[in-house]
């Protein structure tokens, strides 16, 4: 891990992810990020940058995830954190569900059978997570 | 869930921080559970009876 949990907090109001609550980690974003955006700014972009982008995307994007899991969380943040996901979950699921439904509407009266696949997938996916979680979480306590 | 934190935080003389970072909590957890509001996992409810100089959980929360 590079950056700290404790320069961050969770984001709550404004979408997912973590926000800086230090100076530290003000810091630490900006040098995360501002190579991604110099090196994608200046065109044509080489082989050798192109892999050094995606590298240093890769180390960050495990870094971010791994500040994500270890942010300071107490019971009750937890316990809201879980609802608050939850709802979101499930409008999210919600409204695929109503885009396949449309797919799949739209595709009969023109006689084809038309559904995106990635929502598919999406959901699928969520189903799998959701397995494996309880699977886990039912051995675990 | 009725809590007597209140009473015997000031009784020690004890910020609301301060109690928050010896039972590692954040703040607002001390201030929900002051005002009634939230309801502590038994752990919880442990460690602020103990740090509060309490012998029993059922001296600082009541049902």
């Amino acid at each position: 891990m590079i950056g700290k949990p404790q320069w961050f907090r969770r984001r709550k109001y404004t979408g997912w992810g973590f926000t800086p609550v230090t100076w530290e980690g003000w810091l630490y974003v900006v040098i995360a990020i501002l190579p991604l955006v110099l090196l994608m700014g200046v065109s044509p972009i080489s082989q050798t940058r192109m892999i050094f982008i995606i590298t240093w995307a890769l180390v960050v994007g495990f870094d971010f995830v791994d500040i994500m899991i270890h942010l300071p969380k107490d019971e009750r943040d937890l316990v809201h954190e879980a609802i608050a996901e939850r709802n979101a979950l499930w409008v999210i699921l919600g409204v695929l569900t109503v885009g396949v439904g449309y797919q799949v509407a739209s595709g009969a009266v023109m006689g084809i059978t038309k559904v995106d696949p990635v929502i598919i997938v999406a959901i699928l996916a969520g189903l799998l997570t959701k397995m494996i979680s309880n699977f886990y979480l039912d051995r675990k306590d | 869930m009725e809590t007597k934190i209140a009473y015997f935080r000031n009784k020690l003389a004890m910020t609301q921080e301060e109690l928050a970072r010896k039972v590692n909590v954040a703040r607002q957890t001390i201030i929900s559970l002051e005002q009634n509001r939230y309801n502590p996992s038994l752990l919880l409810a442990y460690k602020i009876t103990k740090v509060l100089g309490q012998k029993y959980i059922e001296d600082v929360f009541k049902l």
